[in-house]
Order: C-alpha cells, then sequence, then structure tokens
C-alpha cells in the first residue's frame, strides 16, 4: 500500500471518528441541558446569555421536588404498574406469537390482523370507555385499574411472530419428535433462542409504560395511587411563575431508571433487534 | 404427582387466564410453581377491598355517606400543585383542624382543563367529588347540565351575606339571582413594568395612563442592535397562555365587547377589529413581540412590560432581578376596562343533604374574610371578601406590598367577561387563535375577526338551545 | 443458537427415562385438545382484552360519530354523517390533516435518513463508542412531556441555547415554537431528536447482520464506497427500513404530549395534528360527536397508509 492510500486512510477515520462525537454533542447536549436545569436557581434560567455550568448547584432541588409529593409511592405505584403491565404482555406475546407460527389452526391471519390493527386506534379513543368499564367494575385506583387496560399487546405479538418465522424449522421439529410439548417447546427451545428480543420487546415496552400519563392519571384520583409522570405534574402551578429547578429535577428523577435499565441491556438490544426480528 | 396431572391443571389454569409460570417444562415431572408473575395484577387482589372505600360518594347510592365517628367526608377535587398545592392543603388542613363535625379531603386533579376533564368522566361513571373547583371557563358547561347546586338557601342558613363579596366576582357565579359558583381563587389581568428599564429610558415610576402614552414611551423602551430587536416594549402571550382573556379588557378599552350575554357575537363589529387593529400595529411597529413564554421573557428584561394575571406577582417577584413595578391597564379610546378571572367553588348536585351541607362549611371557611386574607397573602390571588379589603391586617399588608395594593385597588373597577369567551365551548381558544393571526401572522383583524365571529355563532348554537331549556 | 441446542440435549436426557410415559400423556391430551383449541387457549387472553379495551371503545367511538353530545347531557342527539360532513367541509381540519402529513412524512423520514446515517457512524470500531451509542439512544427512552419542557427553554430566542447559538454565529434566531411555518419544523425536529435513537440502534443490529462476503464480492468487483452502499447496504436493509417505517408512522402519527408541551397546536393552527385535534374537540370542546369521526378518520387514514406501506415494501424489499 502507498503511503499517501495510508494517509488517506487515516484521515479519513479522524473524520469519521470526529463526525462522531459531533453527532454525540449534538444529541447530548439536550440531556446535558436538563441535567444542569436541575440545579440551577429559576434567575439562572431565565438569564441570557444561557448559563452552561450553574454557579452553585442546587441540589435542594431534587430535595424539594421529593418533598413536595409522596415521590417514594409514586415509584412504588410505577414499579408495579410497569412490572405488572410489562410481565403479562410478555406471556401473552409469546403465547400469541408462538400459536401464530407454530401451532396448525384456522383463522390465523385474521387473529393476526386484529392483534397488529389494535396498533391504529388512538389511545384518545379509548380514555372514556375504558375509565367507564373500570369504573363499572370498581377498579379506579387499583393496581388492576392501572393495569389490566392498557397490557393488551399487539406491536409485541408482531415483533415475536417475526423473530419465530426465522428459528430454524428442523430445531422445532426435532424437538417435537423428542416429544416436547407445545409448552416445553415454548419455554427450553424457543424463549431461550429469543432472548434478546425478549430484552428489546422489555426496552420498548418499560419505557412506553413507565412514561405514560394518560392513562394513570385517569384511571386514579387519590394521591396514594398516583405515579411517576403525574408526580412530575404536581410540581407545575396552575398560573403563574414555574420554580423550574423542582420541576427539572422531578424530570431527571423520572427518568433515570429508565436510563440504568438502558445502560444494563444495551447490549442485548442491539443484538436482539440484529437477532432476526425484522426478517420474513 | 402424574405429568397428565400437571398438564391438565395447566390447561385448566390457563383458562383461568392465570397461566403464568405453569408452563410444564418437556420430559420434567417438576413441581409447577403457583405464583404466576402476572397473578398479582389478574386474579382478585386484596386491592379491590381498598378500591371500594374511595371515600367518593356515588349520586346512585345515597346510602353511602360515610361517617367516621361523628365526622362527615367530604371529597373536594381541585387543580392546585406546586406552590399553590401547599397553600390549599394548608388550607384544608386549618379547615379540619377548626371544627369537629366535617372532614374534607383534597385532592389534586391536574390543570383546570384536566379536572373540568375528570369530573366529566366521574359524572358519566357516577363517581364524582361533592365540592369541586372550576375555572372560569369550566362551571357553565357543568351549570347548564344542571348539576352544581344552587347555594342561596346554604348562604342563607349558613348567615353569610352575599353582599360581602366583591360584587364583579359573586356576579360572575350568579344566574337567574342564584349562585352556583362561589369565587375563591380570583385573579385579574395587571399592567407589569420593569423598573429598571423605566429608569434607564427616563420615564415617571409609573404604567402608562393611556395606551397612547405607552406607545409614546415605547421609543425609548425598544432597544435595536444592528438590524436586530433585543428589547421591546410589550409582549403580546400565546393561545395557549390565554391571550384572549388578557385581550378582553382591551377590546372593551376600545368600546367593542366579543359578544352580549345572549350570544350575540360581536368580535366583528368595529370598535374590536379596531383593538385588534390596536395589536397587528404593535407588533408591525416592532413595539410589541408575539411570544410563548411572555412571564419569562418579561422576568428576563426581553420585554419592558406586559399584561399578567395578579396571581403570577408571588412568581415574577421571586424570579426577575430587577426591581418589578406594578399598574392598572392602561385606558383606551373608550376608556378604563378590566375582566375578572380565575376559579371558584361548586357543590354537586345528587348528593345527600348533609354531605351537601358539610360541603358548604368548607366553601364557607375558605372563602371567609380570614381565609380569603390569608390564601390571597400566600398566592396572590384576590381577596374576595369586601370586609376583608378594608380590615386593618390587609391595609397593612398593602403597605409592605404595594404591587399587591395595585392589584387589588383595581379589583372594584374589574367586570366578569363576555359569554363568548367563557361560555362557548372553546371559545377561549377560537379567539386566542384568532388573536394569534393577527399578532403572529399579521393578518388583519377585520378578516380574522369575521372568521372567529363565524366560529363561535356556531359553536354557541347548542349552548343557547341548552340554555333555553335550562333557564326558559 | 448452539447454546439452546445445548440446553435442548440437557432436556434430552432428562428426558429419556419417562419417554414413554410423556409420549402416551401428549397423544392422550392432544386427543382431548387438539392444536385448535391449544391455540384458542394461547390467542384469547389477549384478544380478550384487546377486544374489551380497544375493540369496544373503537364500537362506542363509531356511535358516537353519529350523535351530538357533549360528554355531560344525558342526552344525545342523533345527527347522522352531519359530524363528517362538517369534517370535510371545514378549512380547520383540512390544514389539520395537512399538517398530520407533514409531520408524519418530516419525523418518518428525517429519522429514518439520520438514523441510518448515526448508525453507519457507529458503526466503526472506536473508543467510547458504547458511550456515543448510549447518548444517541438516550432521548427515546424519555417521556414527550419531559422532552418538551427543557426543548421550550431551549428553543426560546432570546435566552434559550438557540438565542446563543444564534448570536455565536453572528445573527438572531427566529422565534422557532412561535413563527408560522417554524414551528412545525421545530416540532419535527425535536421529535427526531427523540426517536432517532430507536431507527439507529435497528438500522446499526441491521448492519451488523449483512454478510461480510456481499462486500468483498463487490470489492473483487471493483465497486466504491459508495457503490457499495448502494448495492450491498441498502438493499440489504431493506427489510430493517420496512419495519421502522411502518412503526414510526404509526407512532408519529399517535404523537401527542410531545406536540401539546412544545405549541399546544400553535400557533394559531400550525401544529395542531389529527391526533392532537381530537384531543382538543374531545376534551376541550367537549364535542364528543365531532372528535369520534375525526378519530374514525385517524383509524382509517392510518390503516390505508399502513397497509400501502406494507403492500410497497414487500414488493419492493427482498428477503434474502
Amino acid at each position: 500500500m502507498t503511503r499517501p492510500l495510508r494517509w488517506r486512510r487515516v484521515l479519513t477515520r479522524l473524520v469519521l471518528a470526529a463526525l462522531v462525537w459531533l453527532v454525540v454533542a449534538v444529541m447530548g447536549l439536550p440531556l446535558y441541558w436538563v441535567a444542569t436545569g436541575a440545579l440551577k436557581t429559576n434567575r439562572e434560567i431565565y438569564t441570557f446569555p444561557p448559563v452552561w455550568i450553574p454557579r452553585d448547584p442546587q441540589w435542594s432541588n431534587f430535595l424539594a421536588a421529593w418533598e413536595a409529593v409522596p415521590f417514594g409511592r409514586f415509584f412504588l405505584n410505577s414499579l408495579v404498574t410497569t412490572a405488572g403491565a410489562v410481565t403479562i404482555e410478555l406471556l401473552f406475546a409469546l403465547l400469541s406469537a408462538y400459536a401464530l407460527v407454530f401451532l396448525d389452526a384456522r383463522g390465523k391471519g385474521f387473529v393476526f390482523a386484529v392483534t397488529v390493527a389494535a396498533l391504529l386506534v388512538p389511545q384518545t379513543v379509548t380514555l372514556l370507555p375504558n375509565y367507564l368499564t373500570i369504573a363499572r367494575l370498581g377498579w379506579i385506583n387499583t393496581y388492576q385499574g392501572l393495569i389490566v387496560p392498557v397490557a393488551a399487546v399487539a406491536f409485541g405479538v408482531f415483533l415475536f411472530r417475526q423473530h419465530f418465522l426465522t428459528l430454524p424449522r428442523e430445531l422445532v421439529d426435532a424437538a417435537r419428535l423428542d416429544g416436547c410439548g407445545h409448552l416445553g417447546l415454548l419455554r427450553h427451545v424457543v424463549v431461550p433462542l429469543s432472548q434478546p428480543v425478549i430484552v428489546t420487546f422489555l426496552v420498548i415496552y418499560l419505557v412506553s409504560h413507565w412514561n405514560d400519563f394518560l392513562w394513570p392519571l385517569v384511571a386514579t384520583n387519590r394521591l396514594e395511587w398516583r405515579t411517576v409522570p403525574i408526580g412530575v405534574a404536581y410540581l407545575y402551578d396552575v398560573e403563574g411563575v414555574q420554580n423550574w429547578g423542582p420541576i427539572l429535577a422531578g424530570t431527571v428523577m423520572a427518568l433515570l431508571p429508565m436510563l440504568v435499565v438502558y445502560v444494563l441491556a444495551q447490549r442485548w438490544i442491539v443484538k436482539g433487534i440484529g437477532g432476526g426480528a425484522l426478517k420474513g | 404427582m402424574t405429568r397428565s396431572l400437571t398438564r391438565r391443571r395447566f390447561v385448566l389454569a390457563l383458562g383461568g387466564l392465570s397461566g403464568a409460570a405453569l408452563l410444564a417444562a418437556c420430559g420434567q415431572s417438576e413441581p409447577t410453581p403457583t405464583a404466576a408473575p402476572a397473578s398479582g395484577s389478574t386474579a382478585a387482589s386484596p386491592t379491590v377491598a381498598l378500591a371500594s372505600g374511595t371515600g367518593t360518594t356515588s349520586p346512585t347510592a345515597p346510602a353511602v355517606v360515610q361517617n367516621t365517628g361523628s365526622k362527615v367526608k367530604v371529597l373536594y377535587w381541585g387543580s392546585y400543585s406546586g406552590t399553590l398545592g401547599e397553600a390549599e392543603q394548608a388550607l384544608v388542613q386549618r379547615f379540619n383542624e377548626s371544627q369537629n363535625e366535617v372532614e374534607l379531603e383534597y385532592q389534586y386533579q391536574g390543570s383546570y382543563e384536566e379536572t373540568a376533564q375528570k369530573l366529566t368522566q366521574a359524572l358519566a361513571a357516577g363517581t364524582t367529588p361533592d365540592v369541586v373547583l372550576l375555572s372560569d371557563v369550566w362551571w357553565f358547561k357543568f351549570y347548564l347540565n344542571d348539576i352544581l347546586l344552587p347555594l342561596n338557601d346554604l348562604f342563607a342558613a349558613n348567615g353569610i351575606d352575599t353582599s360581602d363579596y366583591v360584587d364583579p366576582l359573586i356576579e360572575e357565579g350568579t344566574r337567574q339571582g342564584t349562585v352556583y359558583w362561589v369565587p375563591f381563587a380570583r385573579s385579574t389581568p395587571l399592567f407589569y413594568y420593569n423598573k429598571q428599564i423605566w429608569q434607564e429610558a427616563g420615564l415617571p415610576d409609573r404604567g402608562p395612563a393611556t395606551w397612547d402614552e405607552f406607545v409614546e414611551w415605547s421609543g425609548q423602551l425598544v432597544k435595536r442592535e444592528g438590524g436586530n430587536t433585543t428589547r421591546y416594549a410589550f409582549g403580546h402571550p400565546s393561545a395557549a397562555s390565554y391571550i384572549a382573556w388578557l385581550f378582553q379588557p382591551v377590546c372593551w378599552q376600545w368600546g367593542g365587547r366579543y359578544s352580549d350575554p345572549d350570544f350575540t357575537i360581536r368580535i366583528q363589529e368595529e370598535p374590536a377589529v379596531e383593538a385588534g387593529r390596536f395589536y397587528l400595529a404593535s407588533v408591525r411597529d416592532g413595539m410589541a413581540v408575539p411570544s410563548q413564554d411572555l412571564v419569562a421573557d418579561f422576568v428576563n428584561g426581553a420585554v419592558a412590560a406586559m399584561m399578567a394575571s395578579t396571581g403570577s406577582l408571588g412568581g415574577i417577584l421571586r424570579s426577575a432581578s430587577f426591581p418589578v413595578g406594578t399598574a392598572f391597564l392602561p385606558e383606551g379610546p373608550a376608556g378604563f376596562g378590566c375582566c375578572t378571572g380565575g376559579a371558584g367553588l361548586a357543590i354537586l348536585k345528587n348528593k345527600p343533604q348533609e354531605v351537601q351541607e358539610a360541603a358548604f362549611r368548607w366553601i364557607a371557611f375558605a372563602t371567609s374574610p380570614e381565609s380569603t386574607m390569608w390564601w390571597s397573602q400566600n398566592t396572590g390571588y384576590m381577596p374576595v371578601r369586601k370586609s376583608a379589603i378594608a380590615s386593618a391586617e390587609m391595609q397593612r399588608y398593602f403597605e409592605e406590598n404595594p404591587n399587591f395594593k395595585t392589584a387589588v385597588d383595581q379589583l372594584p373597577k374589574t367586570r366578569p367577561q363576555d359569554a363568548a369567551r367563557v361560555w362557548i365551548p372553546n371559545g377561549d381558544q377560537i379567539i386566542g387563535k384568532g388573536l394569534e393571526r393577527v399578532t403572529v401572522q399579521q393578518e388583519d383583524p377585520a378578516t380574522v375577526f369575521a372568521d372567529v365571529a363565524q366560529t363561535l355563532e356556531r359553536e354557541a348554537r347548542p349552548v343557547v338551545e341548552q340554555l333555553k331549556r335550562r333557564e326558559g | 443458537m448452539e447454546r439452546s441446542l445445548k440446553v435442548l440435549e440437557q432436556q434430552r436426557t432428562v428426558a429419556t427415562p419417562v419417554r414413554s410415559d410423556e409420549q402416551a400423556a401428549a397423544s392422550r391430551l392432544r386427543r382431548i385438545l387438539g392444536e385448535r383449541l391449544l391455540f384458542v387457549l394461547f390467542v384469547a387472553p389477549n384478544l380478550l382484552l384487546l377486544a374489551v379495551f380497544t375493540y369496544w371503545p373503537l364500537v362506542v367511538n363509531v356511535y358516537l360519530s353519529f350523535q351530538q353530545w357533549d360528554l355531560i347531557s344525558p342526552v344525545k342527539v342523533f345527527v347522522g354523517l352531519e359530524n363528517y360532513r362538517f369534517l370535510l367541509g371545514d378549512r380547520d381540519f383540512h390544514e389539520v390533516l395537512r399538517n398530520t402529513v407533514v409531520y408524519t412524512a418530516g419525523t418518518v423520514g428525517g429519522t429514518l435518513v439520520l438514523g441510518l446515517l448515526f448508525a453507519l457512524l457507529l458503526d466503526q470500531r472506536l473508543r467510547g463508542i458504547a458511550l456515543a451509542r448510549s447518548v444517541v439512544f438516550a432521548p427515546y427512552v424519555l417521556s414527550g412531556a419531559a422532552v418538551g419542557i427543557f426543548w421550550v427553554n431551549m428553543l426560546n430566542p432570546r435566552f434559550g441555547v438557540v438565542g446563543q447559538v444564534a448570536s455565536w454565529l453572528g445573527t438572531v434566531s427566529p422565534d422557532w415554537l412561535n413563527h408560522p411555518r417554524l414551528a412545525m419544523v421545530a416540532v419535527i425536529l425535536v421529535s427526531i431528536w427523540k426517536t432517532v435513537g430507536f431507527a439507529t440502534i435497528v438500522y446499526l443490529a441491521g448492519l451488523q447482520r449483512i454478510p461480510q462476503e456481499l462486500y468483498e464480492a463487490a470489492m473483487v468487483d471493483g465497486a466504491g464506497a459508495l457503490a457499495r452502499f448502494r448495492a450491498v447496504t441498502l438493499p440489504q436493509l431493506g427489510p430493517t427500513t420496512l419495519f421502522l417505517v411502518v412503526v414510526s408512522t404509526i407512532a408519529s402519527f399517535q404523537a401527542f404530549d410531545l406536540i401539546k408541551v412544545l405549541t399546544n397546536g400553535g400557533p394559531v393552527n400550525a401544529t395542531t395534528t389529527l391526533l392532537f385535534y381530537i384531543w382538543e374537540q374531545g376534551f376541550v370542546a367537549f364535542n364528543a360527536g365531532r372528535a369520534a369521526a375525526a378519530s374514525v378518520f385517524l383509524f382509517v387514514i392510518l390503516a390505508i397508509i399502513s397497509l400501502l406501506q406494507v403492500r410497497i415494501g414487500e414488493r419492493r424489499v427482498s428477503y434474502d
């Protein structure tokens, strides 16, 4: 290889690396902004030119947010609700997708269509009727009221079905010949082969439930049943000037658990979506 | 245990919708775990018991009046969170400690809008609260549907003279001589100015007497660097920040109005359009800027003056790094005009009489001269009782807080808003978006207001019919 | 794959001693149930939830679209197709439809193009690449409302970050969120910022699945970097792209929190999308009938678009 060519390659690598960090800077700036905003006073937030590094970090903003409302209880509620809904969804998605791919039955196309078409129904349509349903069931201010109406799964079925279609048929047939029942097959063959997709599924669904605001607002009306996103809304004033420090501190507290989940699952997520979920 | 039994159990369990972890292993006869991860949410769980004890009294079951000891429980829905929420909670606590017969529970339901939405849903499901906080644009909707309790008898029974309430405030919640909506957290628009900029510009330390005078002053207030304006004399809020509320008094100052009380729309008529032209000119001539976050722009010195709610006073004083001045709204060609705003309290019909009486005791307490003094000093809302304003304590407070005094002094000169904004569904946003067409898109107010009038007339029709049925 | 084969092997050894018993039980069960019944048992719980909490509301919605109702009054007035007729003739609604198309096209297009670009960049061996990927993905886990809150602050031309950046560039920032045309641009950009991480990770995974031999073969044919990208990378990413198009389209049609906080649909109606309009008509104006009719439009439009995407996609995407 000639010298200029090698130089060109080094240069290309440098440029590419620089581009990567440029992307990181642009994408990360707002994150930096919210994180430091949580440590600012209202005056610093309302100053021009903007304050990049808070002069006197207001850690008390976090304390103020924590003490303004029972965040401990809200975190517990969010945790139970999110975990409950995601568990049901995972189970239902696995069972449905398995049935759609590996079981021999009529009406598969119909079931798949009905399941996936649910994605097209906007949440605004379901709010009022679902409120009336859970009110009739006496489920207002309960975990089941928070969980069950949002636990039906559509996208997850699609995700798993696409993945299952890529699993080698021979493997499945071999297991069947071994006398493995369908549940055994699902549990000991299909699920282990789907772990990355399951992680992907979990991330997507954890995020959407953890951040859901409208349904928990509708399904509860007592302090002790509220979830974290509503807790953040509690920090707002209905009129007047917002107290930004605690609001942003509450926002940061609300998003931390999801960031932790992502960082822990990152390797799996990349692998998972690549694990064949998109084929077929 | 044989495998087939395990399987059968599994099938049964799945049929019962709770077969989470009952997956039988292939070739393994392990005992099946019975506690499915999802069981907490499927089968009847202990939370069901809690659910039935929500403390809400449903209209269909008046027998559910809950007496703990001899106390009547009253459920109160409101919109106050943040610093206002703390004040509200403190007031509720004072009430509960002040007597032994009623126990009030305050539940925050979201913004004014969300509280009204939740009340609507609760009505459909029969899970309403007993007493509710409704803002100026929402209470009428519930009055129209005849679900608010007439309060005159309760006022009389409790020996409260309604004439002690500030007139424009109590009048706004009165229909055909009956009070339905009691003023509680009421505010009015106020003129705010940046004293530091005023001083730099060499202006007298007061608000402009008229808009003409303000236009004259604006030359000194606007600052340009290069070809760009870095400071405006005035700002217009967005529709979401209630520009239709703040334009209401300006419309009156020009001799116009949004509508008559009988929903005859007047916004397309000349005086109102002329006021619109003033707004258009203010933006076109570079004196004012439409702003997404007007209070922030003011606090930051990007606009020298603004109209904003009296309820923002405390927050503005906390956030501004310059001395803040307040003044009456400037006068227009037709003189002075200022409207009321904010929220009031109402009691739901179809509740047991005992509960309604208990709920009224809360309203009487919350709007008593003592409470209204405490509440207004802690929030910036207007004191709603004349005797409170005249009291020595309030006068002392005024001396220490001259800005607050300005707001209260202006109060008797205010009047309730026009029906078009507060009583037509979404009227506030219909007018507000029209005003944005003027301030942001710089369209001709005559065209815009004609469009707005057409929409308002259309949306008013069902309300007019309903009102006819309601009031005859 | 290897691992699960091993798992399977282990199962097999454990299973051997009781094989005949197992088979007998299995066949007995199969007789009783059959796969069809098992199928029903597997899909029924989820379908039941969908029926009660998704499709029942949809039925109620269709019913309401023929009524005039303020959500409170005990009487609903049957108005036939009036709500639909109103929407079809309403200028504001036409603008809402236009906005929805612009927002969706902008968000989906931007997310995919940038997502692919970012994925190509992040598909390098580089110190700290894991951190870089984390930063790009992180916005995806935030709630729309939270994202809106700090972007409103950053986009303020007079004291926000954009004002600062503009002054560094020696100019003045426009008022993004309060400008008749730029408001939509700003909303789209923020939406892209929030969702591009997901597309990036998905594309990244897709890139890593492309067999290296294809590139080598192309290089042997003398294809340059750009030609290789067009001949190998793009077609190989076909299924990934189709997946992202469908998913992003549905997500952007249902975007609400972000728009509510950023612009509240304004200025005027400049950023009012169909879902936002439904919410406004239903829960602010309390016009249940009109909101329901608009919902039916949304459902139908979304269904048509999704079907078209899948149809076109399937014809053009080759599954190797």
